[in-house]
């Protein structure tokens, strides 16, 4: 199973550098130090792998089960990561539907507490894999 | 065109005309009972009959205007309503427009400049996870289908899909066409998709020996269908799935995973780089590599080293026996019994002389 997001600190963690940097503005303002890697992969690889995984109920299951959506530097996480909704970083999103709509949920504290119960993992199954299918009839 | 004098005036004429024909004809009566014929006055009458017909001619064009004017007048009237009618639409139909949702646009909201090709190259890699392949839609087509047909004995689940299990609620959603499509079952009607008929398409070729299908009620299940085992290989969208976010597997197999993993080895993910790892590994590869060369050549040296000094020495030895040997055959000469009482000295390292290379090979 994939393991805690690793940023604790979010408070001023700015969003990483994309790896297409022709037209990013903040790269402007980041040095030209190299990117840290943690076990070879940058920031910006996990923390889209990381929104990707959201997308499925039963990771987020999982999430609540280890006790991580009541941590406050989790939620704090959480927050941060909502960045991935805008441009530049939302054209890398495979699954931006499914991955974005549960990032808005889980800004929700209802949600989060609610996320624990396997019914509910199940209910979004259910809804995700029927609006995925009856989309494009509308 | 004329315009067509108005009624009363053609009256008043014509009513005119008769007075005077009147007159005249009465002057000309009164004349002729007085004996008294006057040319003057059967002129006159002559003249008042001619006006006569005049105005009676011009009463017909008068009553052909009429009719010509009461007909342009429907006709505008029919003119009318049409222009109102349309003016009507018009106004029906712009009041539709305005009620027509529109997207607003707030201008607080941020705004973001993309191309064509960039949204269509997003189009192209988002696609595969947004729509399901074609293949499972027309499976979910025909599944509908026979779920919406009334079945006699209707499955439970299909009608409460939040109480399925997530797999079998995902082989329901992705299942491919063989396992979809309703193979014709002992109810005599096609059953839905549900979980518990895709779990139990191995037990139907029981079912089906020992109850055959009646082929009057149904005319399709007249070619018999294939075995369900045989299914999946004519099938080339049989293993095809589709769910719209990445599966548990995707997610084990990625790079937090592999993190999770360096942290649980003990490992600070932070300065652990596989491809510094990798390069480390190689340089001390290639280091060891090349302090064993170096060993090897060293030994090497050494041994040849050895090899001279033995060589060296063995060649002194023989120069000592030699000098040994003359300085012996020169005593010999003045005392022939000495020489012949003492041994000649043990000839050490004679083997060596022939072929001392051979050991080194």
């Amino acid at each position: 199973m994939a393991s805690d997001p690793m940023p604790v600190d979010t408070t001023n963690l700015e969003p990483p550098a994309i790896p297409d940097q022709n037209q990013n503005p903040e790269t402007k303002t980041t040095p030209q130090r190299p990117e840290p890697k943690y076990g070879g992969h940058s920031r910006f690889e996990l923390e889209l792998e990381f929104v990707q995984a959201l997308a499925n109920p039963e990771y987020v299951t999982y999430l609540a089960s280890r006790k991580l959506l009541v941590n406050p530097a989790f939620i704090a996480y959480l927050d941060y990561l909502q960045y991935w909704s805008r441009p530049p970083y939302l054209k890398y999103l495979t699954f931006p539907t499914a991955s974005l709509k549960m990032l808005e949920l889980l800004q929700v504290e209802q949600f989060r507490k609610d996320a624990i119960n396997p019914g509910l993992a199940q209910a979004l199954i259910v809804e995700g894999m029927k609006s995925a299918v009856e989309w494009h009839r509308e | 065109m004329n315009r067509p004098p108005k009624p009363d005036s053609m009256q008043k004429k014509l009513e005119d005309s008769f007075d005077r024909i009147e007159k005249a004809l009465t002057a000309f009566l009164d004349s002729l009972m007085k004996n008294n014929p006057s040319e003057k006055l059967a002129a006159d009458l002559v003249e008042a009959d001619r006006e006569l017909h005049n105005a009676v001619k011009e009463l017909e064009t008068h009553q052909n205007n009429v009719a010509k004017v009461k007909r342009l007048k429907e006709e505008t009237d029919a003119l009318d309503q049409k222009t109102k009618a349309i003016l009507q639409n018009l106004w029906d139909m712009r009041k539709e427009l305005k009620s027509i949702p529109t997207t607003s646009y707030s201008d607080a909201q941020p705004k973001y400049r993309f191309t064509t090709a960039e949204l269509l190259s997003y189009a192209r890699l988002i696609s595969p996870h947004t729509l399901p392949p074609a293949a499972v839609l027309h499976s979910l087509d025909i599944a509908s289908s026979a779920a919406n047909a009334p079945s006699p004995s209707p499955n439970p689940n299909s009608n409460n899909p939040t109480a399925q299990t997530p797999n079998a609620m995902t082989s329901s959603v992705v299942g491919t066409p063989s396992a979809s499509i309703p193979a014709p079952t002992t109810s005599g009607a096609p059953a839905p998709p549900t979980p518990s008929n895709v779990n139990s398409t191995s037990q139907q070729p029981q079912q089906q020996q020992t109850q055959p299908p009646p082929a009057i009620h149904q005319p399709p299940s007249i070619i018999p269908p294939l075995p369900p085992h045989i299914t999946p290989h004519l099938n080339p969208h049989e293993y095809q799935h589709f769910v719209p976010w990445p599966t548990m597997a995707q997610i084990r197999s990625g790079a937090l995973m592999k993190v999770q993993d360096l942290i649980n080895r003990g490992i600070d993910p932070k300065i652990y780089d596989p491809e510094e790892e990798e390069r480390k590994k190689k340089e001390e590869e290639q280091t060891r590599k090349e302090a064993e060369e170096q060993a090897r050549r060293e030994r090497e040296e050494q041994e040849r080293r050895v090899r001279e000094e033995r060589e060296r020495m063995m060649k002194e030895h023989a120069e000592a026996a030699r000098q040994a040997e003359a300085a012996a055959a020169e005593g010999a000469a003045p005392s022939s019994t000495g020489s012949a009482m003492k041994p000649p000295p043990p000839k050490q390292f004679q083997f060596l002389d022939d072929d001392d290379d051979d050991d080194d090979e």
